[in-house]
This record gives structure tokens, C-alpha cells and sequence, in this order.
């Protein structure tokens, strides 16, 4: 078996966040969880993390504050983020890929199964560079 | 009152009625956020539960989740549709004309539809033009929202056995799309007001209670800004909605 690959999920919806990890846990890769902005960034720099889900709308420091300091940050400047967010207007689409984010989901719009193979092709394209 | 203080009291309605006017855009996008985080979470363990992540369903229990996440679905596409809606004001600076064949995009957009209409058990066909229809400019994907809207609710408000036509007709300055339908009709009290922004015809709600009666605003909308035309026109059973666009857009 390959290793499994660590995803970091930020998200303030406690409820959201814990439907999106036992599904990605379920799906073999290893999780980790962020409340805010401010953790994601600290725990994307603590464990460069193979892939990054971000939720936008987030108390504190926000996901579009966070996009732009992982994206800065030297251990993740690569790193593939998704960002996964209901706020969704194409304003939003463009600052967040503007800021460095790789793919857009809206949630609403997404299951949790069309959430996985989107990461996994994150993860095939990836592949190699590592 | 001077011209003077008559422009300072205009200016100054016009920013409250700005500011008015962003606050409820702003409105707007917080609900639609809101919104979707629960019918997120509503989706997802639906899901599960239709994929037996609990446990395997039983025949009714299946089937009735799967009602539910069809109508979550819709609610989620009403919420889009809403923001959407939100944006008509500045969307309207955003077309882009493009010279482009609408009739590839009628083909497209009816097989779009090939397999809900099948569902039903309602034909839907094309009455394919005798002439060729040149390119006509166009936004393409605003256009293709309308002829969406018109072939859905067409097919939505029609029963099994009934019959979804499509046509494309041109005289020398408009091309004209129709879509005609056997379904349950317009009634008479309720035509003048088919196009309004959020209003629904009395045998629509019941027909089908999920509908955010914004579709042919919108198309309305939509069509009008082309500076072409959307009416509907009463049929001894059912209706014919038909739209005409300019062969050439007048410089704008």
C-alpha cells in the first residue's frame, strides 16, 4: 500500500467538518482538522500536508487570509489547495484563484464521493513531484 | 424649490436608494450562504443514507430518501438560481455577443432534456427549420438559461402522453424559437402576471410545489437585453412560449 496521503480540512462548521473527515478518513487518507484560518495556517506549516481543503468563511482569520499566507508559505507554495466553500460568487471564485487556490467546490453542489475523486485526481496529478 | 436643490434632493435619494440597493444584494449572498450550509449538510447524509453507509434500505425507505434528496437538489438549485438573480443588475453589463448557431444549442439543450422528458412518458421534438440559420450574435450561455427554463417548464407542467415541440423559424430581421407544449396551460386570470419576479400560476403550485418562480423573469430578462422579445401564447390545450432575437444586435 502507498502512504497514505495527508489532507489538511479547515473548517468552522463542527458538524460539516466531521461528515467531510470520517469520509475522507474512510477513503484512506490520514485527516487533519482545522477550526479557523489562523490553525490551518499553523498546522499546513507544522505538517505540510499533501493537499488542502479550505473553507472560506471562517471566524478570525479568514480562508482567503489563510489561502494567501499557505500560498506564500515555502513548505506549501505547491501544495494543492481546494477550496471548499458555499460562498460561492464569481467575486469569490476570482480572488480565491487570483490568491493561489487550484479548484473551487461549491459544497452544495458536491457529494462527498464527487469530493473524494477530485482530491484523488489532485493527488494522481501530484504523483511524482513529491 | 430651485432646479438647484431639486438635483440635491434627487442625488441624495439616488445614493440612500444605491446604498438600499447593496444592502439587500448583501443580503442576499449571507442567505444564500446560509442556506447552503444546511442544504449541504442535508445532501450529504441523505447520501449516505442512500448508499447504505447506515445500514441497506428497504424498497419505500429508498425511495423516499431519494425523494427527499431530489428536492434537496432543487432547493440547491434555487438557491443558484436566487444569486443569480441578484446579479441581473450587473450581469446586464457583462453579455458578451458572440456570432453563434442557435441551432446546435436547441440541439443541445434538448438532449439535455432527452432522458427526463422519456421519464414523463412526453415526447419532445424538433421541428427543424427548412432554412439555414446563420450565426446570430449572442451571449450563448444566457441564451441557453432560457431555452433551459422554457423546455423545463414545458416538460414540468406537462403529463405523461403529452408533447414538447421545438421550432426555429426566421423572416428577414428576427429568428424565432418556439416551444410548445400540451401540458396543463396558463390560467386565464393569471396571464398578465406569468412574468413577474417570484410569481407562480395557481395550477403550477399545485402541480408542483417546488419552484422559485424566477425562470421566465429571468428569460424575460435575459431575452429582452438581446433586445429581443419573449411572449407566450395560449394554445386550446396548453401554451407556446416563443422567443425572437435580432438577426444583427443594434451597436451598443
Amino acid at each position: 500500500m502507498a502512504d497514505k496521503k495527508k489532507i489538511l480540512i479547515a473548517e468552522d462548521d463542527t458538524f460539516l467538518q466531521g461528515l467531510v473527515s470520517s469520509k475522507l478518513g474512510k477513503s484512506g487518507f490520514e485527516v487533519m482538522v482545522a477550526n479557523n484560518g489562523k490553525d490551518a495556517i499553523k498546522l499546513s506549516d507544522e505538517n505540510t500536508p499533501d493537499i488542502i481543503l479550505l473553507d472560506l468563511v471562517m471566524p478570525g482569520t479568514d480562508g482567503f487570509a489563510a489561502l494567501e499566507k499557505i500560498r506564500k508559505s515555502s513548505a506549501t507554495k505547491k501544495t494543492p489547495i481546494i477550496v471548499f466553500s458555499n460562498l460561492a460568487e464569481a467575486k469569490d471564485i476570482e480572488r480565491a484563484r487570483e490568491l493561489g487556490a487550484n479548484e473551487f467546490m461549491i459544497k452544495s453542489n458536491f457529494t462527498l464521493d464527487e469530493l473524494v475523486d477530485k482530491i484523488n485526481e489532485f493527488v494522481k496529478a501530484g504523483q511524482g513531484l513529491k | 424649490m430651485s432646479d438647484q436643490d431639486r438635483i440635491a434632493a434627487l442625488e441624495k435619494e439616488n445614493s440612500r436608494l444605491q446604498k438600499l440597493n447593496d444592502l439587500k444584494s448583501n443580503w442576499i449572498s449571507i442567505s444564500a450562504h446560509q442556506l447552503r450550509t444546511s442544504l449541504s449538510a442535508i445532501k450529504w447524509i441523505l447520501k449516505m443514507f442512500l448508499d447504505g453507509d447506515f445500514g441497506q434500505l428497504n424498497g419505500d425507505q429508498k425511495s423516499f430518501m431519494q425523494k427527499a434528496y431530489d428536492s434537496n437538489e432543487r432547493m440547491v438549485e434555487m438557491v443558484t438560481e436566487m444569486l443569480t438573480l441578484n446579479h441581473t443588475d450587473s450581469v446586464a453589463l457583462t453579455y458578451s455577443y458572440q456570432p453563434r448557431d442557435l441551432l446546435a444549442l436547441v440541439d443541445e439543450t434538448m438532449f439535455d432534456f432527452t432522458s427526463e422528458s422519456y421519464k414523463k412518458g412526453i415526447q419532445l421534438l424538433f421541428a427543424r427549420p427548412s432554412e439555414k440559420i446563420p450565426l446570430i450574435p449572442i451571449d450563448l450561455e444566457k441564451i441557453r438559461v432560457v431555452l433551459q427554463n422554457l423546455i423545463e417548464n414545458a416538460i414540468k407542467y406537462s403529463e405523461a402522453g403529452d408533447k414538447v415541440i421545438v421550432s426555429i423559424t426566421m423572416d428577414d430581421k428576427n429568428v424565432t424559437v418556439s416551444v410548445k407544449d400540451t401540458g396543463i396551460g396558463i390560467p386565464e386570470a393569471e396571464r398578465a402576471k406569468i412574468f413577474e419576479k417570484f410569481f407562480r400560476a395557481e395550477n403550477a403550485r399545485e402541480k408542483d410545489s417546488i419552484g422559485s418562480g424566477l425562470g421566465l423573469f429571468t428569460s424575460k430578462t435575459i431575452i429582452e437585453n438581446h433586445t429581443g422579445k419573449l411572449w407566450f401564447e395560449n394554445m386550446e390545450s396548453g401554451t407556446n412560449f416563443c422567443f425572437s432575437l435580432p438577426l444583427q444586435q443594434k451597436s451598443s
